[in-house]
């Protein structure tokens, strides 16, 4: 291993066991370098840059390189640098630790190019960001992690399965899109493996679950990271295959609805991560290359514009310590450069034109109109409509305007700002000219035949495209705030695929408790007490009653004994069981057995 | 709460909120307007009428709300709700 073949993700990896050790401030700055070299390293990395390592009869690929792997490099090294100088006021070396490994191992699963190398990081990326919802140190945050812990370990078993049994078959471990008619139950493991970290339903609900309850710093790495691993990972896996079509819309419209329930602002962005994941499964469905490209554009201005919606809700959670709707409002009065910031991640979102939602989401949507899938087409729209309904106005609304709950904290810290504000030139500048972006797409050339590219091709001589979007916006924004009274906040939660086993789990419980334990009780009583007893009298007595059963007969036929009595069978048999023979009695059974050891041997 | 003589800020005043109700009502006339002038295509000719995207986005988000609402009605539960099971 060379620094031409250096994996980018050691970078942080190795970094994230010597930043915990550096005093103060040093230590920030560090782990905002880190990022940035890792940045620097992707866009030097030669695609013939290759690392193996020989493991027992597998040749481990750990560094694949190519236009779909760099992309997801780029993107994933530039919010990293974000998400540290937004966490420039942390100083727990612990939190640093986790969140350098956890990005680390995402860049290792986004540049494996097997599936050994891309399990192991995929278990580290789960073990690794645990800690960024434990960090917070709460008891929710604590039942949160343990639970967003099982779920990970829940999907990381299914996608171990599905490895191990398409290895089996194959005799391959290479990464590579696995054709869907010679799909078996490994294959299908390993979609669902990647659906659960792509927080698919029904395996949805641990985001929206644990990464609210995340520190500050925490929510905006988490939001980035193990939906869009998976992302990148349905791109390379399964392209094409029809059935994502269904979950990615099901997605986008599960998260919009959901949205709207909520109260706490960062779970109304936990789903709507779901929402726009959404848009990229249903990309990967699609399959085409044009859509595929989609997928990574939207996925790489999708954790620009997520994260800056995160760090502008961070900011707010950071200074006032309140984070449901019901308790806020009014924060423009104080906050305005937070409001702004968050309303140019919210305006991305929704693909308002002049930002990066609206380059990124036309070209999945458009081309799911050229395939000529109108349902898909329709679902696509009306969630994009949806979007701005929750993000784009519900978010902003309900945390600076809506009721002025007399909250005056002051402005988020000037580092805070400056990430939001670097966020929010990537969401402007990407929405007026894309070409830099379609440039680091896998078929860039492809994307520029079939997009508009420069500004005034998109927004002179597409113009109509821009007026039918601002129509499906405006009008989105007018149903919100005719039916406000509708939307009235509440001190609630929604229940989601979780009540299963959080619910489910003590079901279960009681279940074992009142089913096994009564069972158990049972059997002791039937068993234990009173059966073992009669085995016992059995045994004891079992050899005695043949016998008398045997020579009973024989006795009344000989006359011996006319009639035997209850008296003496008792007797007899009291005697049988203590061994307490006459001499003639023995002599006449050992007769009997001498006789029949003879026939038996002769 | 905000002190009794406490100044209204700018977006909680009447007229504010006046002036962006009539922006919102003219973001949507204008948008709607604006499609006559300009040439727009639809791949689909079931939807390839005048302001299709205003109606989708109306409705769409109309039956979104109101599905939420009805969905809430079983979906909402008290904060406390999981308490008792974790």
């Amino acid at each position: 291993m060379t620094l031409t073949n250096l994996p980018p993700g050691l970078i942080l990896i190795l970094g994230a066991f010597a930043v915990p050790l550096l005093p103060g401030k040093i230590k920030n700055i560090v782990a905002m370098a880190l990022p940035a070299i890792a940045f620097w390293h992707i866009s030097r990395l030669s695609q013939e840059a290759a690392l193996s390592w020989q493991l027992a009869d597998f040749n481990l690929e750990i560094l694949r390189v190519d236009k779909w792997s760099k992309a997801f490099g780029y993107i994933f090294t530039l919010s990293a640098f974000a998400a540290f100088l937004y966490g420039y006021y942390e100083d727990k070396a612990t939190e640093f630790f986790s969140a350098l490994i956890y990005i680390g191992s995402s860049l290792m699963v986004v540049f494996a190019g097997d599936i050994i190398t891309l399990y192991v990081f995929w278990e580290v990326m789960a073990i690794s960001s645990v800690y960024l919802v434990l960090a917070r140190g709460t008891k929710k945050s604590f039942d949160a992690a343990v639970r967003y812990l099982l779920v990970h370990i829940f999907g990381g078993l299914v996608l171990l399965a599905g490895i191990i049994i398409t290895i089996h078959r194959t005799g391959t471990i290479a990464f590579n899109t696995f054709n869907p008619d010679l799909a078996d139950a490994g294959t299908w493991l390993i979609l669902v493996g990647f659906l659960v970290n792509a927080a698919a339903m029904p395996f949805s609900s641990w985001l929206p679950d644990a990464y609210p309850e995340s520190t500050v710093m925490g929510g905006v790495i988490l939001s980035a990271y193990t939906s869009k691993t998976a992302v990148y990972t349905l791109v390379r896996g399964f392209a094409g295959w029809d059935i994502l079509v269904i979950v990615g819309c099901a997605m986008s419209i599960y998260g919009i609805i959901y949205a709207l329930l909520e109260n706490d602002m960062r779970r109304i962005l936990a789903y709507s991560i779901i929402n726009q994941v959404g848009f990229m499964v249903c990309a990967v469905g699609i399959g085409t290359p044009l859509a595929l490209n989609g997928a990574v554009a939207h996925a790489f201005c999708h954790i620009i514009y997520k994260a800056l919606l995160w760090m502008s809700a961070g900011a707010v959670l950071y200074r006032t310590g309140k984070s449901k709707c019901t308790e806020l409002g009014g924060l423009y009065n104080t906050m305005p450069w937070t409001l702004i910031f968050g309303c140019v991640g919210a305006l991305a979102i929704s693909a308002v034109p002049l930002t990066s939602g609206y380059t990124s989401k036309t070209i999945i949507i458009a081309e799911a109109a050229g395939n000529h899938m109108f349902w898909a087409w329709l679902v696509l729209e009306i969630a994009s409509a949806g979007v701005f309904l929750h993000a784009g106005i519900k978010f902003p609304y309900f945390v600076f305007f809506a009721k002025d709950k007399g909250l005056r904290p002051p402005e988020a810290p000037k580092t805070m700002l400056a990430a939001m504000a670097f966020l929010s030139f990537f969401c402007i500048y990407l929405g007026m000219f894309p070409e830099r972006l379609y440039n680091i797409l896998p078929n860039t050339d492809l994307v520029k035949e079939a997009m508009p590219y420069t500004f005034h091709d998109i927004y002179i001589e597409h113009f109509g495209h821009v007026v039918t979007q601002t129509q499906l916006l405006a009008f989105s924004g007018l149903v919100f705030f005719l039916f406000l009274p509708l939307l009235k906040r509440t001190n609630t939660i929604a229940l989601d695929f979780d009540w299963f086993y959080r619910k489910g789990g003590k079901a279960a419980y009681l279940l074992l408790d009142k089913g096994l334990n009564g069972l158990n009780a049972v059997v002791n009583k039937t068993v234990a007490e009173k059966g073992m007893a009669k085995l016992a009298g059995f045994f004891a007595e079992g050899p005695a009653r043949f016998c008398l059963a045997c020579l009973k007969p024989v006795w009344e036929l000989s006359g011996v004994q006319a009639v035997m009595p209850e008296e003496m069978d008792k007797r007899f048999i009291k005697k049988f069981v203590l061994a307490n023979f006459s001499i003639g009695s023995t002599a006449i059974f050992a007769v009997i057995f001498l006789l029949a050891f003879i026939l038996k041997i002769s | 709460m905000p002190d009794k003589d406490f100044k209204l800020g700018y977006f909680d005043q009447p007229k504010t909120k006046k002036m962006l109700w009539g922006a919102l009502w003219g973001v949507c006339v204008v948008s709607v307007v604006l499609q006559l002038f300009t040439h727009t295509e639809s791949h689909f000719e079931q939807v390839d009428f005048f302001g299709f995207n205003a109606l989708l986005g109306f409705t769409a988000c109309s039956v979104c709300i109101l599905v939420a609402k009805g969905l809430g009605l079983f979906l909402k539960k008290s904060e406390d709700y999981y308490d008792d099971a974790d």
